[in-house]
């Protein structure tokens, strides 16, 4: 954008027409937002200097982030210009007032400093003015960052409070006030904020001597509108500069917790109690001004009965007749109505002039809402002794409308004496508490909800009215209807101003100063400054109120209407206009009130009420006032007053004097006016004027800024209310809901304590059903016994009479035998009867044998005694043969006897003898065993040995004659040769023929013999010789016996063996060789020839048995021969087995022989 | 008890700590004083210990009957015995089936086949089956025993007894060696039943030459002093043992043919384990023979 067209816009922006204004100031915002370069806030700084145009401010101070830096460094260079100063610090006032975004950041930028050494330094009671506003508007905003500038602010202070006294300079008496009343600020935000640090400061900036004057004068009555410190008792000097303190507080809480240390009424805030009845109009709009009504009445109608003053009346019209305000606005009363309105912070204390904190109404308002015993009891703890306890009562019906009324009335009633009683002071005090929270709530409600309230309010005040008779007295009564009469006249008056009221203060660029002196021009005939018409005024304006008030009838509905916009505009106006008077102002309006000698009806109870001291206070002070008020205001001021409290009244001073020159010239010439009040030179009178406008306005907008904070502040509480109203509602349900359980629980416990009932009920049927039903048992029980007891007995008897018939049986049975048994005896007797019979016939007998057989005794004892000496003889001969045959006896005996024992002694001998034997017997035995084993050990070894002779035998018989087999095959080669040799062979074998025959009968039969005989007698060695000598012979002579002993025997049976098959024919072929052989032994030759001969021979006649008688008669003739003969053979074979050829040939011819003898017999 | 006493007391202890045979000697020679020798405890002890090499000889003639059981009968009866050898042998000479120079293990098959009547018409007949067995186990005998006349009479004997006392349960090992091998390892059974092999085994080999010619002789008279005193069963586990122990090379023979042509040919150098284990086996299978005296 090219400078020419911003100088074109910048032009533009003050163009009369809305929208280019609208479209001009959107243009620039956007091209702030979109350039980020300074030069368009420079342009827009220079420009609104220049012309101090609105909507270049509006734009500056709505400046967004990135352009704060430019704009405060750009204020910070107009700062350093004393040309610029005032205007760049106005501009500054409005751009921090607005809070922007970026205040924290005033703190660091470079502009803080200068504005410091301006304010130090500068001389310009309108810039430092201005400065000190606007530093106290940006403390609150940078309260942690302030901290490193502290000393700076103390100095500054310092500085400005010495200003004050010493007037340096050629300072007009004005700008003091304006500049007191903005170091008063200062001093108030320096105390509620570094409390400790600024008390120090104190201590040794006003030690000195030099400014202990000052000290005196400035500060010291600053002094007496704060109270003490909490921090000065808790905190320190670091604490309070700590950032972690100011972390948690909003720039309005820091504005709060300075003001709460305000004792000025102006400053001070009570904001909780505040809030609270602010939140409790908006929640109960209608009911408060119903339910109220007999507190109100009471207090009403006692007060207005007691004293019926014009400060009650006053007051009264406050809410029926806002637009007559300005009437009274030079007047004190005025000050009185203004006071309820501003914020409640009347007290009774400060009527008294008693610098005790203030009762805090604050305390009331949350008791509002609470039922009346709750209230009760927590009023009388928070209540300060001065009398908060008295307000209570009138929050209470508020809740409880019906009940209440009377509880509050009688609370009304019974408070007072009470409060007699304690202190003479109290009673006043007492009073004005009743009657301020009715004020308050009246006030407050046409305040915010002006429309409804008001609207209300005739049939409130009727119901006042129809209260009042219960309560009031007849007197009182009177005066009120008088007062009725009277303001009906005058009642035109409020309406009529009220118009002129509206039409000025819209035109007015500065509203509050405007509107006042509108107000003043519209004002009745009070303009004088002489304040005795302005009483008697109010005096007769005090009743017109209530009047208007009292009759619902009479005041037109228009009427209403607009005395609540009336209403509504002096709300805003007034709170935030800079008449704020400070409640010490009432008694001296009170005194003024007195001293007018018109004494109000309830005079005589200040009177007795107020003390004496007091009284001349007040009076003393009514005077100085009367002086001030129409001497010089700014001449001078009781250090008591605040320095707002003066510059309040300047400015309505100078209101006033303004609208009567108005209304005197038409012309505005002020010098000639403010030469009236001797203060400065008519010459530069308009200039003055014009600072004091600016500084009013300056002042103007610090208040505001102070009310946009308050403002801040109860929306958030109302927030906060309406949040804890929600907790309550939802509390009371949850105690409803509550309650209907309480009640169903009820119910159930009823049920449940029924069902117990029934419960034990049916119990008892059964236990007596139980119980009838045992005894029933128990008697069955009992007749079942007695049955079971008769049984028995019955059962005895039966037993005991079978018993008794058994008896009987017995005895029939013991009977019967008893009868047996005498019938038995009787027959014995019978028979001993019989035998004794017989007997006696025996003994009969027998006596007659006896008597027969004595006398035969007798005649053989005759005979006997004839016969006895000839037996004697021989019995003695007897006896001796008897002796003697004895004596032989025993000696007989004696002998057997010894012989016995002999012969037992040999059975003994001869028996062990015998064991001897035995044993020997059985050793013999064993041994014999033993032997025999070892023999027939030694018998096997033999045997086998002779089984293994056979066998060799076998194999050699074997070998022979397969020899002979091969010989015989060669001897057929050589027939020719050997039947040369036959006829010799003939020969010898015809000689031969016999002799062989016998031969082999004899050798057949000795073998015999001797095998037989030598097996059991030889030994064996000789034995086995003979054996193996004889064995092969044996063989031989074996098959040659056999054949002999049974020669019927067919010989080809015999023969069929393998061995003749092969033997045979040899055997036959060889006679002569086998010949040849006995002749060499001649004997035996002979022997067998002879032996052979015989066993022929009789072999012929007796066949075998003579052969065996033969041999058994060889045997013995032969025995020793043949032993001697066996060995001779013996000798010759065994020793030469091998060579045994020619002995078996002789056998073999033999044996040939043999067969063929056979063949041939 | 004089016997205990005589014992060495220590011999308990020797047994335990595993020193087998060492009291065995002292044992046998206590044995052996008795005039009257008593057989049946030789038998058992021959059974339970193995018998020492220098009374194994002896023992074995009175255990086969060769010697009587009374020792003053012990010279005449040797000298029996030797004429009957001399006998024999001469005779055998002199029929000329025998010469200087035919081997001792043939003069002894001819002298038994001669006390048996069998000897055959010529020597050059050829041999019968029951032939072989005696030749081997007359030259198993001949390297055993020294002098000749022992060993032929040893010898026949111990065929004799084979053919006599065993003839019954000879045929009944075959079986008893299947159901111990079956006990021992039924995996090696299954494999040769697998090979067919069960009934190729060398059972002749085995059981009727008493694995003489299979073992080497050392370990062969501990089997054989097994057998002269009558049990024939431990020719089984040592069939049985020589199976386990040639287990893994008989797994890897596959045919019958392979198998009993290793078997008949098994390596010599392990056969007095075999022998030792064979005769552990026999124990616990049969029990070990109680003393019965």
């Amino acid at each position: 954008m090219a400078q020419p067209a911003i100088g074109e816009l910048l032009s533009m922006l003050d163009s009369p027409t809305l929208g280019v204004r609208d479209d001009v100031t959107a243009i620039f915002k956007e091209s702030l937002s979109s350039d980020r370069s300074p030069m368009l806030v420079n342009t827009l700084v220079d420009y609104y200097l220049e012309t101090n145009s609105q909507p270049a401010l509006h734009i500056l101070t709505t400046l967004q982030e990135p352009h704060d830096k430019h704009l405060l460094d750009k204020i910070n260079e107009y700062v350093g210009k004393a040309a610029t100063r005032l205007s760049i610090l106005l501009l500054l006032g409005h751009v921090v007032r607005l809070q922007p975004s970026w205040k924290h950041k005033l703190s660091q930028a470079p502009l803080l400093p200068s504005l410091l050494k301006c304010l130090k330094v500068d001389t310009d009671v309108i810039v430092l003015t201005t400065g000190v506003l606007v530093l106290i508007t940006m403390l609150p905003m940078i309260p942690q960052s302030g901290k490193q500038h502290l000393l700076d602010f103390f100095d500054i202070f310092g500085r400005l409070s010495s200003w004050c006294l010493k007037k340096p300079g050629h300072v007009t008496e004005i700008y003091l006030v304006h500049l007191h009343a903005s170091v008063y600020a200062l001093f108030h935000r320096l105390y509620g904020m570094y409390p400790c640090n600024f008390v120090s400061f104190l201590r040794s900036h006003y030690s000195m001597k030099e400014n202990l004057e000052t000290f005196e004068e400035v500060v010291k009555p600053m002094m007496e509108h704060v109270r003490i410190h909490p921090e000065l008792v808790t905190g320190s000097k670091d604490h309070e500069l700590d950032p972690r303190r100011w972390k948690r507080l909003e720039t309005h809480d820091v504005v709060i917790e300075c003001a709460k240390i305000s004792l000025d009424p102006t400053e001070a805030s009570y904001e909780d109690g505040y809030s609270v009845s602010h939140q409790l109009s908006a929640r109960f709009p209608h009911r408060p001004a119903d339910i109220t009504t007999s507190p109100y009445v009471d207090t009403q109608n006692s007060y207005g009965s007691t004293t019926s003053a014009p400060y009650s009346a006053s007051r009264l019209m406050l809410f029926s007749t806002p637009g007559q305000l300005p009437q009274n606005l030079s007047s004190p009363s005025t000050r009185l109505l203004t006071e309820p309105l501003q914020a409640t912070l009347w007290s009774p204390s400060m009527i008294c002039g008693m610098t005790t904190p203030p009762t805090s109404p604050g305390n009331v308002p949350p008791d509002l809402l609470h039922p009346y015993s709750k209230v009760f009891g927590t009023a009388g703890g928070k209540g300060t002794p001065l009398g908060t306890p008295a307000t209570s009562p009138p929050p209470v019906p508020l809740c409880h409308p019906d009940d209440c009324v009377h509880n509050s009335v009688s609370q009304a009633i019974a408070t007072p004496p009470r409060k007699e009683e304690r202190t003479d002071l109290a009673r006043p005090c007492l009073h004005r508490q009743h009657h301020l929270p009715n004020d308050r709530g009246l006030e407050e409600l046409p305040g915010n909800k002006g429309s409804v309230t008001l609207s209300d309010l005739p049939g409130f005040l009727g119901d006042l009215a129809s209260e009042e008779d219960s309560i009031e007295k007849d007197k009182e009564e009177a005066a009120i209807s008088k007062e009725l009469s009277e303001i009906t006249t005058s009642e035109a008056d409020p309406v009529v101003p009220r118009g002129g009221f509206d039409s000025p203060f819209y035109r007015d660029s500065l509203p509050g100063s405007q509107r006042k002196t509108h107000s003043a021009t519209s004002g009745t005939q009070g303009s004088s400054v002489n304040p005795e018409p302005l009483h008697s005024s109010l005096d007769k304006r005090g009743p017109d109120t209530p009047k208007q008030a009292f009759t619902p009838i009479d005041p037109p509905s228009g009427g209403a209407d607009a005395s609540s916009a009336g209403d509504r505009d002096r709300q805003t106006s007034l709170e935030t206009s800079i008449l704020t008077p400070s409640p010490c102002k009432i008694p001296l309006q009170r005194g003024v009130g007195f001293g007018s000698g018109q004494p109000p009806p309830y005079d005589h109870l200040f009177e007795v009420a107020l003390p004496k001291t007091a009284r001349h206070f007040v009076s003393k002070k009514t005077q100085e006032l009367l002086k001030k008020v129409k001497g010089s205001p700014e001449e001078d001021y009781v250090p008591s007053t605040s320095p707002m409290e003066v510059l309040d009244r300047l400015i309505q001073q100078g209101a006033d004097a303004h609208s009567k020159e108005l209304s005197k010239l038409s012309l505005p010439s002020k010098s000639v006016d403010w030469t009236h009040f001797g203060g400065s030179p008519p010459s530069d009178e308009i200039r003055t004027l014009r600072d004091q406008l600016l500084l009013l306005h300056n002042q103007l907008l610090y208040e505001r800024f102070k009310r946009q904070q308050h403002a801040l502040r109860n929306r958030r509480l109302l927030r906060k209310v309406i949040r804890a109203a929600a907790l309550e509602e939802h509390n009371a349900a949850m105690k409803d809901q509550l309650k209907l359980q309480e009640k169903d629980i009820q119910m159930w416990k009823v049920s449940l304590q029924k069902e117990q009932a029934r419960y034990s009920q049916l119990q008892e049927q059964r236990d007596t059903m139980v119980t009838q039903l045992h005894s029933q048992i128990k008697q069955l029980q009992h007749d079942r016994e007695e049955f079971y007891n008769q049984s028995q007995e019955l059962q005895t008897k039966l037993e005991d009479c079978r018993s008794m018939i058994t008896e009987l049986r017995l005895e029939l049975k013991k009977a019967n035998n008893k009868v047996c048994h005498t019938e038995l005896l009787l027959s014995q007797v019978s028979q001993k009867l019989s035998n004794s019979e017989s007997v006696q016939q025996q003994m009969e007998f027998l006596n007659r044998q006896l008597l027969v057989l004595g006398e035969v005794n007798e005649l053989y004892l005759e005979q006997l005694q004839n016969k006895h000496s000839d037996t004697t003889k021989e019995v003695e001969m007897m006896k001796t043969a008897y002796r003697k045959e004895l004596e032989k006896n025993r000696s007989h005996l004696l002998q057997q006897n010894q012989r016995l024992d002999t012969s037992q002694k040999r059975i003994l001998e001869l028996e062990s003898l015998l064991a001897k034997k035995d044993h020997l017997l059985l050793e013999q035995k064993k041994y014999l065993e033993d032997v025999k084993s070892q023999a027939s050990g030694q018998l096997l070894a033999s045997e086998s040995r002779y089984e293994a002779q056979r066998k060799i035998t076998q194999v050699f018989e074997l070998e022979i004659l397969d020899l002979y087999g091969r010989l015989e095959k060669d001897g057929l080669l050589r027939k020719v040769e050997g039947e040369k040799a036959e006829a010799a062979a003939a020969v010898a074998e015809d000689r031969l023929d016999c002799c062989n025959d016998g031969c082999s009968d004899s050798l057949v039969g000795h073998n015999d013999e001797a095998s037989g005989h030598n097996g059991e007698a030889k030994t064996p060695k000789a034995y086995s010789s003979t054996r193996s000598s004889c064995g092969g012979r044996g063989a031989g002579g074996g098959n040659s016996s056999s054949e002999l002993s049974t020669p019927e025997k067919p010989p080809n049976q015999r023969f069929s063996s393998r061995w003749e098959t092969t033997i045979g024919e040899p055997s036959t072929s060889i006679p002569t060789t086998v010949g040849s052989l006995p002749s060499s032994k001649s004997f035996l030759g002979m022997k067998a020839r002879e032996l052979f001969r015989n066993k022929s021979e009789s072999q012929c006649d007796e066949d075998g048995l003579t052969i065996s008688s033969l041999s058994e008669t060889l045997k013995t003739e032969l025995g020793k021969d043949l032993g001697v003969e066996a060995k001779i053979p013996l000798n010759l074979d065994g020793p030469h087995p091998s060579p045994p050829n020619p002995d078996s040939v002789g056998q073999l011819r033999i044996m040939d022989y043999n067969e063929a003898h056979h063949e041939h017999s | 008890m004089s016997e205990d006493s005589q014992r060495n007391f220590r011999s308990v202890y020797y047994e335990k700590v595993g020193f087998r045979g060492v009291e065995e000697k002292k044992s046998l020679e206590i044995l052996l004083k008795d005039d009257r020798l008593d057989i049946e405890k030789l038998c058992t002890f021959s059974q339970r210990f193995p018998l020492p090499s220098m009374y194994r000889a002896l023992v074995w003639k009175v255990l086969l009957g060769i010697l009587p059981p009374h020792h003053e009968s012990h010279a005449q009866v040797m000298t029996y015995r030797k004429d009957q050898y001399s006998d024999i042998l001469h005779a055998l000479k002199v029929v000329r089936f025998i010469s200087d120079t035919t081997p001792q293990v043939e003069v002894y098959l001819r002298m038994y086949q001669l006390e048996c009547g069998k000897l055959p018409r010529s020597p050059s007949f050829p041999l019968e089956p029951d032939d072989e067995v005696f030749l081997a186990i007359a030259k198993a005998m001949e390297e055993m025993v020294e002098d000749s006349v022992d060993c032929y009479w040893i010898i026949r004997c111990f065929v004799g007894q084979l053919n006599t006392k065993h003839r019954d349960s000879l045929p009944q090992l075959p079986k008893a060696f299947e159901q111990y091998l079956n006990v021992e390892d039924s995996r090696l059974l299954s494999h040769l039943k697998t090979c067919s092999a069960m009934s190729r085994l060398p059972y002749d080999l085995w059981f009727k030459r008493c694995f003489a010619g299979c073992l080497p002789e050392s370990s062969l008279q501990r089997v054989w002093d097994k057998v002269v005193s009558g049990s024939c069963k431990i020719l089984v586990f040592v069939a049985v043992e020589i199976l386990l122990t040639f287990k893994i090379k008989v797994m890897a023979l596959n045919s019958a043919e392979k198998i009993t042509k290793f078997l008949e040919n098994i390596p010599q150098d392990s056969s007095d384990a075999i022998v030792s284990k064979a005769i552990d086996l026999w124990h616990k299978h049969c029990g070990t023979p109680v003393h019965s005296a």
